[in-house]
């Protein structure tokens, strides 16, 4: 009996994990998510992080600047936490995946994400509750907690 | 008479406004010593002037037309939308969002973001602390 328990609660730590670390840094969520949807550092290699802190005063043509200070601090968070420093199962996967000889700054444009997505037509996308690609909490309602399987989708129309 | 009503305007904007927090009007009171600095003459900011500058419309630093408005809208009472990425914005107006105009870090660091966003420039202290002041008299 003891061992079904322990079997149940086994499993329900499988069903229940995440697929990448959800983000629990004040300042990272207050500073990432102030324009857009916080990305977890675990989506992104940490040479990636690097190359986005070092340029946020032309982040994706906006100025995205913060003090050195703030600036240093959430790039250790996100180094320590990135993708290759996880071992979270959605962040293993992007490990994989990403080219070594590569440091993308675009999580759209990822092996991953793309063929997560290639059964979607890029209008869904455009639509006025969506807006775009990056925008993940639009349809993966748990994307704040770091889940982002299929079980928990809800495309808007 | 067109010219009195404008004034009449600009005064009611000015005496609408929400007091500035201590931190604040300490950093008022600093874009001002550095305003009179850059222009002779200067004597106070200028809601009305801020006005102007929040909604006036440039080629911003994506190359594309942008105002303040564009992303914070016309009426500061009311939630914008970020145009590049969708995402809404509270209220801008201390009237409709207390946290408003309360750090002066947040503001500093705004400030510096938004100008270079619409004017692919800093702004200057007077241009500052008339947005400053628009933003704290719009109802």
């Amino acid at each position: 009996m003891k061992k079904i328990y322990l079997v149940l609660i086994f499993m329900s730590g499988i069903l229940l994990a995440s697929d990448v670390k959800p983000i629990n840094n004040q300042l990272a969520l207050k500073e990432c998510g102030s324009c857009h949807f916080a990305y977890q550092p675990g989506l992104l290699p940490k040479r990636s992080w690097k190359k986005i802190m070092r340029n946020l005063s032309d982040h994706f043509g906006v100025d995205a600047s913060l003090d050195k200070n703030d600036n240093t601090k959430i790039l250790n968070y996100y180094v320590v936490n990135s993708s290759d420093n996880s071992k979270q199962y959605l962040s293993r996967v992007i490990t994989r995946y990403t080219r070594s000889d590569k440091t993308p700054v675009r999580i759209t444009l990822g092996t991953v994400f793309l063929r997560a997505h290639d059964e979607l037509r890029r209008s869904v996308f455009r639509r006025k509750s969506i807006q775009r690609a990056g925008n993940c909490i639009a349809c993966h309602v748990s994307a704040n907690r770091g889940i982002y399987n299929e079980d928990y989708v809800r495309i808007p129309r | 008479m067109k010219k009195s009503f404008l004034l009449l305007f600009a005064f009611t904007l000015t005496v609408n406004a929400k007091g500035f927090n201590p931190q604040m009007q300490q950093y008022i009171n600093q874009l001002k010593s550095q305003a009179q600095k850059e222009k002779s003459g200067f004597t106070d900011f200028n809601a009305k002037r801020g006005q102007k500058i929040f909604t006036s419309v440039h080629i911003g630093k994506r190359g594309k037309n942008i105002s303040c408005s564009s992303c914070h809208s016309i009426n500061l009472q009311q939630t914008g939308k970020n145009i590049h990425t969708g995402k809404l914005i509270k209220p801008l107006s201390p009237f409709a969002n207390t946290k408003r105009l309360s750090k002066v870090k947040d503001v500093k660091k705004w400030l510096r973001r938004n100008f270079n966003d619409v004017y692919k420039r800093e702004g200057s202290a007077m241009e500052k602390g008339d947005v400053l002041y628009y933003i704290n008299s719009a109802k």
